[in-house]
């Protein structure tokens, strides 16, 4: 699971920051009077800033072509769900919603393994369309905004129910604002 | 040198913040211990703590810096004591209209106050809002006034090309910039931008309230607005504290001081480019946003980390390693200090891939880095420098068994109040809940386990508060 590696990556950055600065300091702690610090700090700081630039570009390169905004770009979806969000629900329906009268269907069933487009957007402050699967992992999201309508595209890879919670802070009942699909 | 007056009004500041901080994290804790369901607050209660937690935090650690780096500017150009007193007032007028309208009106947008929001509250006075735009707009015109100030003082003494160093990009500059200078300007001129943007979003914000629905602003920009303005704020508020650093780590450590190279210059005129850029990646989720601001939001993230890391916490490897140097609480709280920099950024910079953010976005795991890089990083900065301030009338410099235990609550405190929002993110918790749905009910334990380790952290914290106050009331009250 991506949220687990994540983690991980930064226990193991965070650990190797500490250790250096451990490192760092103790030496400083030991070091005698006459002690010069550093041996061709310009040259260590240019390659320690060297080796991070690699890096970084290395982890741009192998990211960036991940981004959600690509994702499935070049497919045709095989279902369109239109979404509103309002304090404090999610309307979900498979026609487009009349702002003026927002209504929807209370049971969606999506199909696995297909190309689901959903169309997002609030009728009145921001909100958030987060998707959690059946373990309550969150798998994806997109920001619904007033005046704006975000596409967010999903293929589901397990049957079940999926929970969607708001993710974006849209006031008092922010916390129980949510609804739910089922995919099969 | 520093006047008897300048003197005096640091210990204000320095004596307001902490008090300010204190409550903050009060508030803090007793929002954990909702989420924990140990106790139990209304939503309105806990969101409008909320907002007063996060805006009284960066509004003290904001003007905590400012105050540091107006003391140290003295050593270099005069600063204006009058401007200094209408920055104390405002910020004190400002802080009490903010709260009013957030413990009294109940208002309860957030610190962001995202757009349109603070017009769809339920459940606050219809006097709230309104009170709550003007507290931010008195807050904003005396950090402007501040700002102004201070960077029209360094360009009476340097060209605008000196104060942002460029000569020393050229062989053998003639005139030289100390660090502190370029990067008190570099930062100031954040610091004005990102004022700047929130005047235009207040008067955007006032045109709607004031033109009875015949004028309706448009969400994305008003978003694009909040966050230059959140984002960069709450990324200046380091950098003034790195610019102390720069000015104070050799000198409490009996060493040379840090002079500016071209490599210094560089990173640091990069910087400014990086942290106006970076606020990109708030707006990821929003599919709509043009593409190529997108890609610019990671760029500028990734390529933030470069100047800091290659020059900054370089330097400061430097200045350690192997070096005997007179370790005192003040470099101690500063060198740690940049070791959470460090780890918040680490944190940071895996949030703003965007690849990674589709799952972390408004998690807790944005509260776990920000959080990093503050209670552990900016804050050690400040308190630091009001350690050093408030003992330099005395010769006490050596670290007392008592101060070793207090950084060990410190340090023990603030790394369990961490994980626990780390480990929520990892979780898929939601930032800003009240309570957890039942699926998610580990956030409630972890929110708990959160709320004792930040009660430790809170004893570091009163300790500090005591031993500084003391000293910084005989200077308030002393005659010379
Ligand atoms: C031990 C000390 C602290 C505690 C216990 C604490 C606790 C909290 C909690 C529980 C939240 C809400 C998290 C959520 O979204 O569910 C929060 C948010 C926040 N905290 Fe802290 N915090 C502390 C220190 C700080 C410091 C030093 C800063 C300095 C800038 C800070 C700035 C903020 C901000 C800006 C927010 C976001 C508020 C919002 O969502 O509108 N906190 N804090
Ligand atoms: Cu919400």
């Amino acid at each position: 699971m991506q949220q687990q590696s994540i983690f991980v990556l930064f226990l193991v950055l965070a650990g190797i920051a500490t250790i250096v600065f451990t490192y760092i300091f103790i030496s400083s702690k030991k070091a005698a009077a006459e002690e010069k610090g550093m041996s061709n700090p310009l040259k260590k700081r240019f390659w320690f800033s060297l080796i991070l630039f690699v890096i970084l570009c290395i982890f741009i390169t192998a990211t960036i072509p991940k981004s959600p905004y690509y994702l499935f770009a070049d497919e045709t979806p095989a279902r369109v769900i239109h979404v509103s969000a309002i304090q404090f629900q999610f309307i979900l329906s498979e026609k487009a919603i009349d702002p003026e009268n927002p209504s929807g269907e209370s049971h969606i069933e999506l199909p696995i393994n297909e190309l689901v487009e959903f169309r997002v957007t609030s009728l009145d402050v921001n909100h958030g369309f987060a998707l959690y699967d059946s373990s309550n992992r969150l798998i994806t999201q997109v920001q619904a905004m007033p005046g704006y309508v975000n596409r967010l595209r999903y293929k589901f890879k397990d049957p079940g129910e999926y929970k969607i919670l708001c993710l974006e802070y849209c006031g008092m009942a922010h916390q129980v604002m949510r609804s739910s699909f089922m995919v099969n | 040198m520093a006047s008897i007056k300048l003197n005096k009004i640091t210990s204000v500041w320095i004596i307001s913040v902490l008090l300010l901080f204190i409550v903050s994290i009060v508030l803090g804790i007793l929002m954990r211990l909702n989420q924990g369901e140990v106790i139990s607050q209304s939503p309105i209660t806990f969101y409008s703590n909320m907002t007063t937690h996060g805006l009284t935090m960066i509004g003290i650690w904001f003007v905590a810096g400012m105050a540091a780096v107006n003391y140290i500017m003295e050593r270099y150009v005069k600063t204006s004591y009058t401007v200094n007193v209408l920055a104390l007032v405002l910020t004190v007028i400002g802080i009490l209209m903010f709260w009013a309208s957030t413990f009294i009106g109940h208002f309860h947008s957030a610190w962001t106050f995202l757009y349109p929001l603070p017009f769809k509250e339920m459940g606050s006075e219809t006097w709230a809002t309104l009170m709550f735009l003007g507290s931010l707009t008195v807050l904003g015109i005396g950090w402007l006034i501040w700002s102004i100030s201070l960077m029209t003082q360094i360009l009476k003494k340097y060209s605008i090309p000196q104060a942002l160093a460029w000569q020393h990009l050229r062989k053998n500059p003639t005139v030289e910039t100390p660090p502190f200078i370029l990067i008190s300007m570099i930062t100031l001129i954040g610091v004005i931008a990102c004022l700047l943007a929130a005047v235009v979003l207040l008067v955007l914000f006032y045109a709607e309230y004031f033109s009875n629905g015949n004028f309706v602003n448009d969400a994305l920009l008003m978003k694009n607005l909040t966050y230059f303005f959140g984002h960069t704020i709450a990324n200046e508020m380091l950098y003034l504290g790195l610019a102390v650093i720069y000015e104070l780590f050799s000198e409490v450590s009996g060493r040379p001081k840090w002079k500016t190279t071209w490599y210094v210059a560089l990173a640091w005129n990069c910087t400014l480019v990086f942290i106006l850029t970076a606020f990109f990646h708030h707006l990821y989720m929003d599919f709509v946003q043009p593409q190529g601001f997108q890609i610019i939001g990671q760029l500028a993230s990734y390529f933030a980390s470069l100047p800091a890391a290659g020059v900054t916490v370089f330097s400061i490897f430097i200045a350690v390693y192997r070096t005997r140097i007179k370790w005192s609480l003040t470099n101690l709280l500063f060198f740690i200090g940049v070791i959470g920099w460090v780890i918040g950024g680490l944190a940071a910079v895996i949030d703003s891939t965007i690849s990674n953010n589709i799952v972390l976005h408004n998690t807790l795991w944005v509260p776990a880095h920000f959080h990093t890089y503050n209670a552990m990083g900016n804050v050690l900065f400040s308190l630091g420098f009001f350690y050093w301030f408030s003992i330099q009338f005395s010769d006490k410099t050596k670290v007392k068994k008592s101060t070793t235990l207090t950084l060990a609550l410190l340090l023990i405190g603030g790394i369990g109040f961490l994980l626990a929002f780390y480990i929520g993110g990892a979780e898929s918790i939601p930032r800003r809940y009240s309570i957890y749905p039942s699926e998610l009910s580990i956030g409630a334990s972890l929110a708990t386990i959160g709320a004792a380790f930040a009660s430790i952290y809170f004893i570091a914290i009163l300790i500090f508060f005591f031993n500084i106050s003391k000293r910084c009331l005989k200077i308030l009250f002393s005659s010379s």
